[in-house]
């Protein structure tokens, strides 16, 4: 029953960020691939990292404890953690959780990068 | 650290001088120790009086018991034994069948000391980690026997008896996806007149989850005997749960108060599934968020509240996540739609069936698909006002 969901974590590097996009489920049986993804940028003391859901299909409420985990870290060391490319199922576990008010989330990328 | 203590089996007597003077010096500092039998039979003697042997060195052809008669017996008493046999050079056929009947190694003669030296501390290393795994297993017997006396802590813990009265009904029904879970439910009388309505859904699952939920549902409880106001409960268990919360564990959590004499809900939504309002008719309403954040995340945060009136024959249904994203194997979600038209499909059924047809039309649905979360719901419906006492 432990079976690990299919998560994949790809980096993409932007003028002002790093761009993490995920693609699949983000739940309780995979979130130290996604831990393990973001500890490099951490430790390399980025100071932005722009999270692209558009391509994950789920999140568990452990899945959001690991992005409020990093959101802090990022905080942490003068960072800043952003959101964006909300589904609509993910756009509803954010706004149910009340999550949207702690993240600093927003509609796509290029409103995440102005932002920023 | 006591000696290590290696049983050797060989008729020829210089044998056990030589191995004496060649391991001198691990013996002289304690970490080996050689005990010598002569044949099959009086190893088996010396294995009774020593039981803390675990490694023994044989000889094939011996008197009165053969090195090979003897590693049959070991396989069979001795399990937890490792035996390397000693055999003339080039004698296969011994060899195979020694293997064959559960020996680790062999070494040949004339013996080869440096040989000897390393297949002894190369089967030493190999018993040593299959104690340690021994170990483990035995830890993890006892740990899973632990978790199953905290499955019944946790079940127990939560409100036994359904109260039923002639004016209400509740049902409620909790099932972990592991041994113990995150989930809780909960509910108690506040007055003559007001029940508490209490779900929650701790993020995360098992141990570390199961504690949380356990405070959580102390000091929610505590803060009802205290406060009206369900948003002044649940910033008040906020505090406590955000305080030196590096874990970053939350919890989502819905409380309501249902004062029976005007059937009038009021409750806050600490980021939790908005529950249902099953009106008589089957209507099926979505109770409005607070838009209010997760408890646990964030001190300082002030909670909203919503009213809401129920009608005689109205029924709540308030459910943790587990039911609506329990998956088929093709890895569909039940879905709130799916929900609602189970809930607005069967009016006026017992709250106790409601909640157990709601789990079982998910567990139908997931068709044999691993349950994944816990899946708890709680339900009550209102079957008449409650006259206020006169003054």
């Amino acid at each position: 029953m432990t079976e690990q969901s299919h998560l994949a974590v790809r980096a993409e590097d932007s003028d002002k960020a790093t761009v993490l996009c995920l693609t699949g489920r983000l739940d309780g049986t995979n979130t130290a691939i996604l831990e393990a993804a973001v500890a490099g940028h951490l430790e390399a003391g980025e100071t932005l990292l722009l999270f692209d859901l558009e391509n994950l299909i789920y999140i568990s409420s452990a899945g959001l404890r690991v992005l409020l985990i990093i959101a802090r870290k990022m905080q942490a060391q003068s960072g800043k953690a952003l959101f964006c490319g909300f589904s609509e199922e993910i756009s509803q576990v954010f706004e149910v959780s009340g999550f949207k008010d702690v993240l600093s989330v927003y509609r796509g990328r290029a409103d995440a990068l102005a932002a920023a | 650290m006591s000696a290590i203590r290696i049983l050797m089996v060989d008729d020829e007597l210089d044998l056990e001088l030589l191995v004496r003077q060649r391991f001198r010096r691990r013996i002289r500092k304690g970490e080996l120790e050689f005990i010598f039998a002569h044949n099959g039979k009086e190893a088996l003697e010396k294995l009774e009086e020593n039981p803390d042997i675990r490694l023994v060195l044989s000889d094939i052809n011996m008197p009165v018991m053969d090195g090979l008669t003897l590693l049959g017996q070991l396989e069979n008493i001795h399990p937890e034994i490792r035996a390397v046999i000693i055999s003339a050079y080039g004698d296969m056929e011994n060899i195979r069948t020694a293997m064959n009947r559960g020996a680790f190694d062999f070494v040949t003669k004339p013996i080869d000391f440096n040989d000897l030296t390393i297949t002894i501390d190369k089967t030493l290393k190999h018993i040593d980690t299959l104690q340690q795994a021994l170990q483990n297993r035995d830890r993890l017997v006892a740990l899973k026997q632990e978790l199953e006396v905290a499955r019944h802590v946790q079940t127990s813990s939560l409100p036994e008896a359904l109260p039923e009265g002639d004016d209400f009904d509740i049902g409620a029904v909790m099932t972990p996806a592991r041994e113990i879970g995150g989930d809780f439910y909960d509910f108690f009388s506040l007055d003559d007149y007001r029940i508490g309505l209490v779900i929650a859904d701790v993020s995360d699952k098992g141990v570390p989850a199961a504690l949380i939920t356990m405070v959580t549902r102390a000091l929610l409880k505590s803060a009802a005997r205290r406060h009206d106001s369900p948003g002044a409960c649940l910033a008040e268990v906020n505090e406590f749960l955000s305080q030196d919360n590096e874990a970053c564990m939350f919890v989502t959590l819905f409380y309501g108060v249902l004062d029976f004499r005007n059937g009038c809900l009021r409750y806050s939504n600490g980021g939790h599934n908005p529950p249902r309002l099953i009106r008589a008719d089957g209507a099926v309403e979505v109770l409005q968020l607070t838009g209010d954040l997760a408890l646990g995340v964030f001190s300082g945060h002030e909670f909203r509240e919503q009213a809401i009136d129920l009608a005689t024959g109205d029924a709540l249904f308030l459910y943790t996540d587990g039911i609506t994203e329990a998956c088929n194997p093709v890895n569909d979600e039940f879905g709130e739609g799916r929900l609602d038209e189970l809930l607005g499909g069967v009016p006026q059924q017992s709250s106790q069936e409601m909640v157990q047809s709601a789990v079982q039309a998910v567990e139908a649905f997931a068709d044999g698909a691993d349950q994944f979360d816990d899946m708890t719901c709680l339900s009550l419906r209102l079957q008449a006002f409650r006259p206020a006492a006169d003054g």
